[in-house]
């Protein structure tokens, strides 16, 4: 404290700067506990993580120096470029579900219905789950020989003709666990277009139904604009949140069968703590969050411009 | 490649490996051990029987040597590290039999015993490597034994413990070898085990079987019996397509994942033993013989052989006393794997126990480690279902009958690869089995394609 009040006392800009410190300072203070555990919990570890990526990091043993080798490695490893081409499908594919679905869901519950706040609660609810316990619950749903999904659409709706093992073949693996993706996140989406929905001025649609413009012309051209910007928003939100899908395929399948639902960080998790390549470990995940900003400046800078 | 020096190490590395690393240089244990008066065994350490639970009288502890301490001088917590099912009898007698047993005879250690599934245990060490959260020991798999010594986490038993020759002379052979790494030992085994063939009898009566296969043509007929049933009712049921799995059919078939001196996989791996014995299981699957659970997704096998859908499974020694807890009906035949071209062969597994080099305990860790490998203990564990180590309780009338298949089946078991990159070999495998099963390749093909990628993890 007293440093930081001698301090301002040599700067010339005089007494008005000090009282303005005098006041900021208990502000500072109370800052200074979640700074201090933010940059212990965050910034020293992408720090040292960023260390450890030029080496080839050793658990107990001295570590070589291997400058950007590690980040080479990534982009002639064919398992990194399946990686990175899956999170992309499962990003696409969950995000698009979502904000499709999401938004029914909250059109329809924004209208004055009986049950209406149950409704909501209901489809809330997959949203404070945890992740872990509904994904083996969904192990469970996927099972190839006594699953209740094959037993809906084989012994019930009579669909398929025999049983699929969802989670073990390579052309459903990463979809199976997209729709759980899908189903666990709708509740959050309806939720943010519903207070969305809030905000979209009424006289517009008494305006429009006046001059004759039906339910889809209302729809098309008041409330999507009129929500734009929450679009943006859980578009981008939404984005980061499918590339950085882990619990539900680390549970589900493990990136498996035949790495046909790695993702990104699943990867990156087994070349660091299943492997022990923690030098790689570490270079992909900092690839991966230069993959990360990327998109979303792209996605940020598509919501300005043609969004809003 | 430039090797950063200790300066640099200091400024950067994570603090816990930093402390990790120094705890490991001056390895100097926290308690100072007393001399004990040569010739003098204390009467605590000679007497404290281990099994009152069941009631037995049991053998007089082996009388520590001169250069020990005395039990009383040594103290501390150890914190123990298995993969124990929190609720099955390993644990149980482990917990309430063997540890306050210990403790009886060492009043001022105490034991910390921790049941991780098998599957986490992995992740929990690595992470806690990383991070200096390692228990003191570990009931290590055999086949995690080299890794670990190769990331230098474990301590050399071999000079760690001047009795080490002595107790390894008590111990069979093979199960010794796994503990050997690049000239030095760095661990002990605890346990061994090996997969035979479990038949369900109700099963087999159902299909009018009266006789165990020895053969696989044996085996086969056994299947097909089985599978006329009807649908969804398999010969044989398969829990996936790792080495743990297939190796006894690959060896059995007269098949290797590498030669001998394990520099090399090609002619091994995608070699005509290995070839034939996947060929075999893919005419197995497609003939609707094996359960397509090998592929995956599908329930466990022991679901499949105690619910009657499967008639037969490969299984280790532990399973009875899970058979007896999940499914009271099941009675099982119990036999070799049915032999091929190759003889019967299965794969070793077990345990080993290994200190960990930060351990803050090692006098007491180490009296922990001798009391885990006593006779008593051996026999209390060997009675749910871990088979002992120990050559002088081979074939002793309290174990339990069924070790007698898993006794002989031990005669011709082989081991994994021992090497550091052994995970990576057996995905190699996995997928190669899998593609093979699947039909996405031929199986000369997947099998060449695994040669190339195991000839790469295999080089130093």
């Amino acid at each position: 404290m007293t440093s930081l009040a001698s301090g301002s006392r040599a700067a010339p800009t005089g007494r008005r700067r000090r009282s303005q410190l005098r006041r900021a300072l208990p502000i500072y203070l109370f800052l200074l506990p979640g700074l201090g555990l933010y940059a212990l919990w965050m910034l020293y570890p992408l720090a040292s993580a960023l260390f450890m990526s030029f080496f080839d990091w050793q658990l107990v043993r001295a570590s070589p120096f291997v400058g950007f080798e590690n980040y080479a490695r990534a982009f002639a490893d064919p398992l990194f470029w399946r990686a990175l081409v899956n999170s992309a499908g499962y990003t696409v594919v969950t995000v698009a579900g979502q904000l499709v679905l999401g938004l029914g869901v909250a059109l329809l519950l924004h209208e004055r219905l009986p049950l209406r706040s149950f409704l909501r609660l209901i489809y809330y609810l997959p949203v404070i789950t945890s992740w872990v316990v509904v994904s083996l619950i969904f192990v469970y749903l996927y099972n190839g020989q006594s699953g209740a999904l094959n037993w809906l659409l084989v012994d019930v709706l009579g669909f398929l003709q025999r049983d699929v093992a969802w989670l073990a073949e390579p052309a459903t693996a990463l979809w199976a666990v997209a729709a759980l993706g899908i189903w666990k996140g709708i509740g959050w989406t309806m939720v943010v277009f519903l207070a969305g929905l809030q905000g979209v001025p009424q006289e517009l649609y008494e305006a429009a139904a006046i001059d004759g413009a039906g339910r889809w012309p209302r729809f098309r051209h008041i409330t999507l604009p009129s929500i734009a910007r929450t679009t943006g928003f859980l578009l981008v939100a939404l984005t980061l949140g499918g590339l950085s899908v882990f619990v539900s395929i680390f549970v589900m399948t493990q990136g498996g069968p035949l790495n046909s639902s790695e993702v990104l960080l699943t990867y990156m998790y087994k070349q660091a703590f299943e492997r022990l390549d923690l030098g790689y470990g570490a270079a992909l995940a900092y690839i991966f969050a230069a993959v990360f900003f990327l998109i979303a400046l792209v996605e940020l800078w598509f919501v300005r411009r043609r969004l809003t | 490649m430039q090797s950063i020096g200790h300066p640099w190490l200091r400024w950067a590395a994570l603090l816990s490996t930093l402390a990790l690393v120094t705890a490991a240089c001056t390895a100097t244990p926290v308690t100072t051990p007393a001399p004990a008066p040569t010739g003098q065994p204390t009467a605590a350490a000679t007497s404290t029987p281990v099994a009152p639970a069941t009631g037995t009288p049991t053998a007089p502890t082996a009388a520590p040597t001169a250069s020990e301490p005395t039990p009383e001088a040594i103290s501390g917590t150890v914190t123990y590290w298995a993969a124990y099912d929190q609720v099955g009898p390993e644990f149980r007698t482990m917990s309430e039999v063997v540890i306050p047993a210990f403790q009886a005879q060492y009043p001022g250690v105490t034991v910390d015993l921790q049941g991780i599934p098998y599957d986490d245990l992995r992740q929990r060490l690595i992470t806690g490597i990383a991070g200096g959260e390692v228990p003191d020991l570990l009931r290590a798999d055999i086949i995690w034994v080299p890794e670990f010594a190769e990331q230098g986490a474990l301590l050399a038993l071999d000079q760690e413990m001047e009795d080490f020759d002595e107790l390894a002379g008590q111990v069979f052979e093979g199960p010794l070898s796994t503990n050997f790494w690049e000239g030095q030992y760095y661990g002990l085994p605890l346990d061994t085990n090996t997969r035979v063939l479990f038949a369900n009898r109700a099963v087999m009566e159902e299909a009018g079987l009266t006789e165990m296969p020895t053969t696989v043509e044996e085996f086969e007929a056994m299947m097909a019996a089985i599978a006329e049933l009807g649908p969804e009712r398999y010969g044989y049921a398969e829990g996936g397509t790792g080495a743990w799995n297939v190796l006894p059919w690959i060896w059995s078939f007269g098949g290797a994942l590498t030669n001998d001196d394990y520099t090399t996989s090609s002619g091994f791996v995608n070699g005509e033993g290995t070839v034939a014995a996947v060929t075999k299981l893919k005419e197995w699957l497609d003939a609707g013989y094996l359960s397509p659970s090998i592929l995956g997704g599908g329930s466990p096998t022991s679901e499949d052989i105690g619910g009657g859908r499967a008639g037969t499974v490969l299984e280790g020694p532990w399973m009875p006393p899970i058979f007896e807890a999940q499914f009271p009906e099941l009675e099982t035949e119990l036999a070799p794997v049915p032999a091929g071209p190759g003889g019967s062969a299965s794969v070793v597994g077990g345990e080993d126990i290994v200190v960990f080099a930060q351990t803050q305990n090692k006098e007491a860790a180490l009296a922990f480690l001798r009391f885990l490998l006593s006779e008593e203990v051996q026999l209390e564990m060997g009675k749910v279902g871990q088979m002992p180590v120990l050559t002088s309780l081979s074939g002793h009338a309290e174990l339990p009958d069924y070790f007698d298949t898993f006794s002989q089946q031990l005669e011709t078991a082989r081991a994994r690869t021992p090497h550091p990159n052994w995970p990576l070999i057996d995905e190699a495998l996995g997928n190669a089995v899998l593609e093979a099963l699947r039909g996405d390749k031929p199986v000369q093909q997947a099998l060449d394609d695994a040669a190339a990628t195991i000839d790469g993890l295999l080089q130093p």
